[in-house]
């Protein structure tokens, strides 16, 4: 325990981990490639993995490799996979927004300015036998909180349905709206004073 | 005396009422029945109640019929309530009997009319109008009447209203008649104001009191500005210089509403409301001479614009003004039962006149153009000899009807004494000149109708061929029985209705003066002219009616002859010059419409472009595009954009909450000064109650804290009096701020 | 370690997320920064958890991983249906409530 209570290897392991997570989370955000940003996502709960384990919670470590590097991520992929497509401009940098940023950063300055000042530099005393395991964990979650859990439930069933009721495809509107444009166009057609007639030459410039 | 007079008006009104309701889906002649109907159980009624009214009359009552509180307003209490005399009860009578025959005229006239229904029940509610005028008890209920006849004009004008000539037309009288109005309600509020009462028995007993109508007032009584705006009113209604002008347009609505309304009824509304308010009249010979003059002036006036008119309802309209012209003359000369036996006269060869016009432009396929015409008297046979004997009557032939009341107008014109300072305390020495030179304007008058209907009578019915294309030629025919037999009528009584006001002074038998006779508790005595006066100027009536038609004969006896053309040639803008009506309209067209327009425009412009449209829509659209516009760019569906607001207002939260805390309270010190001994409570308020603070109290400014701890109170004695400046120091440990608060305190 | 640095990251990881659904176009990205949002409130939630030595912070972070999997299954079943109609799923484009 050195001064403020933290080991040398604590400290190092954080560092290098909280350093990986900033890193890849900013890779997220600023590769043009969605793929490259999924796998960046992905690297970044690894290493969340991997700070959740250095706070006792195990399960969750587990949990966040599971899930999110699994499942969400498998998702991503493939809907990537659906939608990809290149972009021209990956940033919108309108001023709002650059603005909320910057009010953002002005927000982390301040949390930095009120944790240092407010909150003892102390590290938590050692934790409790079985803190974060599966065992203490499932005990809360089935004792104290079972019916969140429940709830949970409900909430994965309709967004499974609400997934697929989205998704799904729309052939029958879709047809009738591609029927209606080419009605449309038929009757410009019939305007015309004959089919085929060559389209009148382009106005001059500046004539609108 | 109570009667029913309610229902004489109320008949005609529901009559309207159903035919504007159910007519329109009826057949001719249900139309018909119930139109005709509801007149004729008026007009029976109006006899009911004239021959009951009649004995009562002649005691100075009358019958009496209230319906019910119209109006309570503090002092101001008026009655829906009619009243029948011998002067109003004459009206009625005229209005539901010529009323009645110009509904049976108008059965044939307006047969192939699509709006059959829609006259009818116009008619009806003009004649209910009409009646509600004559018979209501005090003015404001004449003034329903009044309204009224001049809606129905504006609409019977308008009937035809596909034609914009027509609308036009009605919009003329319509808004003629309400400058007339004005000085009508103007009459009205006056003599509310000084006799406290808008009965018109009792604006009458006032006024025969004198006093409170005698009061000075802009110079002269007020008897005179009342009786002048009243007369402002009758011109209007009454088309009497200088607003006759809507009358002669007014011929654009159908026949019959021509003969009915301007020349049997309405028009003659104006004379009834002048002998009505006789009594506030008599008061002031100034605006009884006013009166005269106009009414002579238009006499003449209209009867020389009537020598150049080749239309024949035109004519007859001009004939119209002129003859109205005569009454105004009489009432104004204080020869009231003159004036309301011409009113009545008139009624009958006018609409009898106006009825043949309607069935030879019937005849002639709805052309009125005289110049066309000619040799019709075979022709049209029994309308020819209808036009003959109304002809007559109005040219003032003896023994027709016409003879005797323009007779006696003009005679009392001459024998006036109203004007006399001698005789009438009232009148003033100027006005002495009136009475004669009325008389002899009338006298002219006189020629120039006759020269004038002659001229009418011989271009249209005399000679031997008929004017018109061949096609049109072909095509006269008398008409059907339904228009002819009204005119019979009607010609009867234009030839025998003068016999109800025989000069009875002349022949030794006052009582065979009906009329007078009846009128007298209302009017007052008739007017006594000398013997030798009146025969002298029935001898002079006579020669100048002769004379006219001689004169007309010359010019135009068979067609147009030589004198006609020669002097029309002679003077050809003078001519044209009256063809023109003297270009009165004009005048009027440059003198008053263009400003008004004007002045229209500018405050179109200034109120409706720049205020109403401007700031009014204009403003308020574009207070709601603002506002509109700022909820767009605050709730535009850009999620992104929601973040970054969230994400700002968070930020700015945040950089409320760590600001030095005076930025929340106020700057003051709770300081509580005792000789020397200073207290400072540097409390914040509940807030930072249960947060841990660092206070340092600097008693004398000098950067060195006297007090200084978590304690929020401090006390001090300085040393000696003086001023300090007392600075606290707050802190809060935790986030980090800090704020500063000073005061200065004063010791002593 | 003491929390404090946890808390610090976490706001970074919410920041670095919130810069992301702000500055990109791409939807695809932008859920990415929603998740990583989501995870930078985790942290927090499991940082405290271990400072208090109560496990209810877990159990909220559990809780919200659970959401992060919903909200990350009915976002891209939106894009997908936005990709269909519109052929982008460029933010910028999809304005048509704006009208």
């Amino acid at each position: 325990m050195s001064a403020g209570g933290a080991t040398t290897v604590d400290m190092v392991v954080f560092g290098v981990l909280a350093t990986l997570t900033t890193f890849f989370a900013l890779f997220t955000i600023t590769r043009r490639n969605p793929v490259t940003a999924v796998m960046s996502l992905v690297a970044t709960f690894f290493c969340l993995a991997g700070i959740y384990a250095s706070l006792s919670a195990h399960f969750l470590a587990v949990i966040q490799v599971l899930v999110y590097a699994g499942a969400i991520m498998v998702l991503f992929i493939f809907v990537i996979m659906i939608l990809n497509r290149e972009e021209v401009a990956p940033f919108s940098l309108r001023p709002l927004r650059v603005l909320g940023v910057l009010a953002g950063v002005y927000l982390l300055v301040k949390i930095i300015d009120v944790v240092t000042v407010g909150l003892p530099e102390a590290v938590p005393g050692a934790a409790p036998d079985g803190f974060g395991t599966v065992a203490a964990i499932g005990d809360v979650l089935f004792r104290d909180f079972l019916y969140p859990f429940e709830s949970i439930s409900v909430l994965l069933l309709v967004a499974i349905v609400g997934g697929v009721v989205v998704s799904r495809s729309h052939q029958k509107e879709v047809a009738a709206v591609e029927a209606h444009d080419y009605r449309h166009q038929i009757e410009e057609l019939a305007h015309h004073d004959y089919p085929g007639e060559p389209p009148a030459p382009a106005a001059p410039e500046g004539y609108h | 005396m109570t009667f029913n007079l309610r229902l004489i008006p109320l008949l005609p009104f529901l009559g309207a009422a159903i035919l504007m309701l159910f007519g329109r889906k009826w057949k001719r002649d249900t139309v018909l029945i119930v139109a005709a109907g509801a007149i004729a159980g008026s007009c029976l009624v109006a006899f009911d109640a004239f021959f009951t009214a009649l004995p009562r009359a002649a005691a100075g009552g009358g019958l009496h019929d209230v319906v019910g509180t119209w109006i309570a307003a503090g002092s101001l209490k008026v009655d829906l309530a009619f009243r029948m005399d011998a002067l109003s009860g004459l009206l009625c009578l005229i209005i539901t009997f010529i009323g009645f025959l110009i509904h049976l005229y108008s059965s044939g006239y307006m047969e192939h009319d699509p709006d059959y229904p829609r006259f009818f029940a116009y008619l009806n509610l003009f004649c209910g109008s009409m009646l509600v005028l004559v018979l209501g008890d005090s003015l404001p209920v004449m003034f329903i009447g009044w309204e009224g006849v001049g809606l129905c004009s504006y609409l019977l004008i308008g009937f035809w209203y596909t034609s914009n000539a027509n609308a036009d037309a009605g919009k003329k009288a319509f808004i003629t008649n309400r400058i007339g109005d004005l000085g009508f309600l103007i009459g009205m509020f006056l003599l509310y104001q000084y006799t406290g009462s808008l009965n018109i028995p009792e604006i009458t007993a006032a006024a025969q009191g004198g006093g409170a109508l005698m009061q000075p007032l802009w110079g002269a009584t007020v008897a005179f500005w009342a009786a002048l705006f009243l007369f402002v009113g009758a011109t209007g209604k009454s088309a009497q210089l200088p607003l006759y002008v809507w009358l002669p347009d007014a011929m654009a609505g159908p026949t019959p509403v021509s003969a009915l309304i301007h020349a049997a009824t309405m028009v003659t509304a104006g004379v009834y409301m002048v002998a009505r308010m006789h009594a506030v009249y008599l008061l002031t010979p100034g605006a009884m001479a006013i009166v005269a003059i106009v009414g002579a002036l238009t006499a003449l006036f209209a009867a020389i614009i009537g020598f150049a008119q080749n239309d024949f309802k035109k004519v007859l309209a001009y004939s119209t003004i002129s003859q109205l012209g005569f009454m105004f003359a009489g009432v104004g000369t204080g020869n009231f039962d003159a004036g309301v036996f011409h009113l009545f006269t008139h009624a009958f060869f006018k609409a009898g006149l106006f009825l043949c016009a309607g069935s030879v432009m019937h005849a002639m396929g709805g052309s009125g153009d005289i110049t066309i015409m000619g040799g019709l008297r075979k022709k049209v046979p029994w309308t020819h000899g209808v036009f003959f004997v109304c002809w007559l009557a109005i040219c003032g032939v003896p023994f027709f009807s016409g003879f005797f009341s323009k007779d006696s107008i003009i005679g009392g014109a001459f024998g006036t004494e109203i004007f006399d300072a001698a005789i009438n305390p009232l009148a003033g020495e100027h006005l002495a000149w009136v009475g004669k030179a009325v008389g002899v304007v009338l006298m002219l008058a006189a020629l120039g109708t006759a020269f004038y209907m002659s001229r009418l009578y011989f271009l249209v019915f005399s000679g031997s061929e008929t004017r018109a294309s061949d096609e049109i030629k072909h095509h006269i025919h008398e008409s059907p029985g339904a228009m002819v037999g009204p005119l019979v009528v009607l010609a009867i009584g234009a030839a025998l209705g003068g016999f109800i006001g025989l000069p009875g002074g002349l022949l030794d038998h006052p009582e065979w003066n009906l009329l007078a006779d009846r009128l007298r508790p209302v009017l007052g005595p008739e007017m006594e002219i000398s013997r030798a006066m009146e025969i002298g100027f029935m001898v002079g009536s006579v020669v100048l009616a002769l004379g006219g038609i001689g004169l007309a004969y010359l010019f135009y006896g068979g067609g147009y002859r030589e004198p006609a053309r020669k002097f029309a040639a002679a003077a050809p803008r003078f001519v044209q010059l009256v063809r023109d009506k003297f270009r009165i309209d004009e005048l009027y067209g440059f003198l008053i419409i263009r400003p008004v327009k004007a002045i229209a425009k500018g405050i179109f412009f200034v109120v409706d472009r720049i205020l109403i449209d401007g700031f009014l829509v204009g403003g308020l659209a574009w207070v709601v595009d603002l506002v509109g516009s700022i909820a767009r760019w605050l709730q535009g569906g850009d999620v992104q954009r929601y973040m970054a607001v969230f994400a700002i207002g968070v930020a700015a939260i945040a950089y409320l909450a760590t600001q030095p805390m005076h930025t929340f309270f106020s700057n003051a010190l709770k300081v509580t000064v005792n000789g020397l001994t200073v207290d400072v409570d540097a409390h914040r308020g509940s807030i930072a109650a249960n947060r841990v603070l660092d206070y340092s109290f600097d008693f004398d400014d000098d950067g060195k804290p006297e007090v200084t701890g978590v304690a929020s109170g401090a006390h001090h004695v300085y040393p000696q009096p003086g001023t300090y400046t007392v600075r606290v120091k707050v802190k809060d440990p935790s986030w980090g701020t800090s704020s500063t608060l000073t005061q200065k305190v004063e010791v002593r | 370690m003491p929390t404090t640095y946890y808390l610090v990251l976490s706001f970074v990881l919410f920041l670095i997320g919130t810069a992301g659904v702000l500055l990109r176009r791409n939807a695809l990205i932008a859920l990415m920064g929603i998740e990583l949002q989501l995870n930078g409130g985790n942290l927090a939630m499991l940082a405290f958890s271990r400072e208090l030595g109560d496990l209810k912070g877990h159990v909220f972070a559990f809780i919200i991983i659970a959401l992060a999997a919903a909200e990350a299954a009915v976002g891209l079943a939106i894009l997908v249906a936005l990709f269909r109609g519109r052929q982008t799923v460029n933010l910028d484009e999809a304005t048509l409530m704006k009208r």
